[in-house]
């Protein structure tokens, strides 16, 4: 069928076996999927050069990506030989226009990460095109004998390969989600109120020593506290009866409540801002802790009767029917027997209220006008005036207000994971 | 004095679906009632009537003589064991146990001690005591059934509701907690409602049968007596496997003829005129050796149209003037059965057997 003048092993004279025509060597398929995605990186950095104006400097590298996809359509097929000659080249051209955009950039860490994304798939394609089994195969020189073997080995090989790529993209959106944090930690910790600079070049505890030292910090911590405590509290005692109640009781309009309360999660608070404030103004409840608390606690409100509804519902019927059997009231149902198993639910629940609370910025910053009314994230703001700002104070005390957040996310982890339903009913 | 008795006790759901139909029954003290029937007949109504959990829509329920129709469950003085167990996963199995016991008020108050005597009773009863300190979760099946009759025995309730109990059970294990069950009731003679689908459960539970369909009951009286004289063809049908001949067509004169089919009735059943179902179990059909066409008038010729073999029984499918006739035979050679031989072979049968049986409909 494909012309092959090697003797087969088994005989197959003049018509390819079937591990022949199935074996593509593992470093072949990998290129497949890499130089594609390779080129699309490419893009993503071309577009991000392009809009900080040095887009023309590195034009270079939109001719890399177009030679990468025809490197990728013209891959190897282990007989025609001008497809590893043309592979080659491509690669090799891949790589000189890599180089040549290097030398354009300075040498920082984000330059050479650019630009690897030329050189590695490059120096990949060509290596493994040119050496070992995988340069051989594409060089037209197998047999049913190396095919069979070259299959055991992909088999070996490629769940290595994929574990390379998922990590390589692993650590790269982990890179993302904490780069910011590494950022703000070492505004935090570098003398002055510089933004950038180098990476943990210097340390200092003067920003949270004038955090931690102000009056005012410790006033916004307990107005925070208070309204987040607040929230959750008066969240939960309107949330849990309510989502009780949806689940397990029939009434009218039980269907158009829900409705309602799905709907109210689609507008933008900032719609509703305006006649909040006058209501709340006509309250007198402007500069309060419980003005806030009123407002976040509606807020949350749909969601979290959302979220405990679905949890009550995965509660049987069956034990509620047995606790009545044994002599407990609707509400003793509820108490001995719901609430206990929906503790992660409630835990959740409350998390969710407690940091609506605590993160929540744009009421807080209209509700209160006095700077002694502040929660956290207002107070946090009022650290960068329109002039002097104090970014290494800010940072510190970014830090300092997401640590409460970060303990209660450790916390309430473990009821997450306690599935305290499970083995309720069999079957 | 527990007697349960429903009086013309009907249950219409919201949508106008009729559950329960005017049931008419009574549980007698120390009984061990089994409502039988075919899913959606009424059954686990009645039970959850009795129990509480729905409300009556006409008609009364009475335990011990009083009416309990608007009693709260938990003062009918009722113990129940689930089909899924409902075994609160968040407590240990004491704590599972005493649960109901802590409930009582007033006069059902229970003090601590009473509670810790009563559920070691229970624990020794059912074999329970390596388990009181586990979570039910990490228990097997069997082990939770029976910290679920614990829990519905502990209160000492004066009626005993099982809904299935058995089915989320393997086989094996079911088998040997019916024998439980029963050596259960021997032992404190609570009076029980136990509702299945399982004839099996049914004919080896029961003291009395109750079986249901579509909301009414159909028969009750001893599961043998259901057995052998079904009040209907419902009945009939519904109990044993494989199930009654049931071949509809008209008597007269002592004969019997549905389409083709045409044989002289048993001795008992000759006066018998007008339109019926002749209903004769696998078992009582009698296979005669082969056709050398000696039989009597009341011999059925019939060609073998499949042979299934069970191990200790084999099953005919008899084919006979259109109608198809499942004939049993017991391993054991029994010679006044007879065999029908191999597919295809024409035979001659009995129908003229003394338990042979006509329904009206």
């Amino acid at each position: 069928m494909n012309g092959n003048t090697h003797n087969s092993t088994d005989g197959g004279q003049g018509s390819a076996t079937l591990a022949e025509r199935w074996y593509v060597p593992v470093e072949i398929r990998a290129l497949r999927v890499w130089l594609p995605f390779a080129a699309l990186v490419n893009l993503l950095i071309l577009a991000g050069e392009a809009l900080r104006g040095n887009g023309a400097e590195q034009l270079g590298v939109l001719g890399a990506i177009v030679l990468l996809l025809i490197l990728r359509a013209s891959l190897p097929d282990g007989r025609q030989r001008w497809r590893r000659y043309a592979g080659q080249g491509l690669a090799a051209a891949i790589l000189v226009l890599g180089l040549l955009s290097l030398l354009r950039r300075d040498a920082t860490f984000y330059d050479l990460w650019a630009t690897s994304w030329l050189f590695a798939p490059s120096a990949l394609a060509l290596y493994w095109m040119s050496a070992g089994l995988s340069g051989s195969w594409c060089a037209g020189a197998q047999d049913a004998g190396a095919a069979e073997l070259g299959l055991a080995r992909n088999r070996t090989l490629a769940p290595r390969f994929e574990a390379f790529a998922l990590h390589t993209f692993l650590i790269h959106a982990v890179a993302l989600v904490v780069a910011p944090v590494i950022w703000i930690v070492d505004v935090s910790i570098s003398p002055g109120n510089i933004l950038g600079g180098a990476i943990f070049d210097a340390f200092t505890l003067e920003h949270f020593r004038a955090v931690l030292g102000g009056e005012a910090f410790w006033l916004w911590t307990r107005n925070s506290l208070v309204v987040a405590l607040g929230t959750t509290l008066v969240g939960l005692l309107l949330a849990i009866p309510a989502g009780y109640a949806f689940s397990r009781y029939q009434f009218a309009g039980r269907k158009g409540a829900m409705f309602v309360f799905m709907l109210i999660q689609m507008f933008p608070g900032i719609i509703i801002l305006v006649p909040y404030f006058m209501v709340m103004k006509t309250l007198g409840l402007l500069n309060t802790s419980l003005g806030l608390i009123v407002a976040y606690s509606v807020t949350a409100l749909p969601l979290c009767v959302w979220m405990l509804k679905g949890f009550f519902d995965a509660v049987p019927r069956a034990l509620e029917e047995a606790a009545l059997l044994d002599g407990c009231n609707r509400v003793e149902v509820f108490f001995f027997v719901v609430l206990p198993l929906s503790l992660p639910a409630v835990a959740i629940t409350a998390l969710f209220s407690f940091l609506t609370a605590w993160n929540e910025f744009l009421l807080a910053l209209v509700f209160n006008t006095s700077n002694d009314a502040y929660t956290l994230p207002v107070g946090l703001a009022s650290m960068i005036p329109a002039t002097g700002q104090l970014w290494g104070d800010f940072a510190a005390a970014s830090i300092v207000v997401s640590i409460p957040v970060v303990i209660l996310f450790v916390l309430f982890q473990q009821s997450l994971i306690q599935g305290m339903s499970s083995g309720a009913v069999k079957g | 004095m527990s007697d349960v008795e429903f009086i013309g006790t009907t249950k219409v759901y919201d949508d106008g679906a009729v559950a329960l139909d005017a049931l008419d029954l009574t549980v007698r003290e120390g009984e061990f009632l089994v409502l039988l029937g075919p899913s959606g007949c009424g059954k686990s109504t009645a039970l959850r009537l009795l129990a509480g959990l729905e409300d009556i829509t006409r008609g009364e329920i009475r335990i011990g003589g009083s009416r309990v129709n608007d009693l709260p469950p938990g003062a009918r003085g009722l113990g129940m064991v689930f089909q899924s167990y409902a075994l609160y996963p968040h407590m240990t199995v004491r704590a599972n146990l005493a649960f109901g016991l802590r409930r009582g008020r007033g006069d059902a108050r229970v003090d601590a001690e009473e509670i810790s005597a009563r559920v070691e009773e229970a624990a020794e009863l059912l074999d329970l005591h390596k388990w009181l300190e586990k979570k039910p979760r990490e228990l097997s099946g069997g082990q939770q059934q029976r910290v679920a009759i614990g829990r519905a025995l502990v209160r000492r309730p004066k009626v005993l509701l099982m809904d299935e109990p058995l089915s989320n059970l393997d086989a094996k294990l079911r088998n040997r907690m019916r024998f439980e069950l029963r050596r259960l009731h021997e032992a404190h003679g609570t009076t029980t409602l136990y509702v299945t689908h399982d004839q099996v459960e049914a004919m080896t539970l029961a003291d009395r049968v109750a079986i249901l369909s579509e909301g009414r009951l159909q028969q009750s009286s001893k599961p043998l007596e259901a057995y052998h004289r079904p009040a209907n063809s419902f009945v009939a049908s519904f109990l044993g496997t494989p199930a009654m001949n049931l071949i509809e067509g008209a008597a007269e004169g002592g004969v019997f003829t549905a389409g083709e089919l045409s044989f002289a009735l048993p001795e008992h059943l000759a006066g018998r005129d007008g339109p019926g179902i002749f209903g004769i179990r696998p078992e009582d059909v009698r296979i005669l050796d082969n056709g050398d066409g000696s039989g009597s008038p009341g011999d059925v010729p019939c060609r073998v149209g499949g042979v299934e073999h069970l191990g200790s029984d084999t099953v005919y499918h008899l084919e006979a003037g259109g109608n198809w006739i499942r004939a049993l035979r017991r391993r054991t050679a029994d010679q006044a059965q007879g065999t029908a031989g191999g597919q295809d072979r024409e035979v001659r049968v009995s129908l003229a057997v003394p338990a042979a049986l006509i329904f009206e409909e």
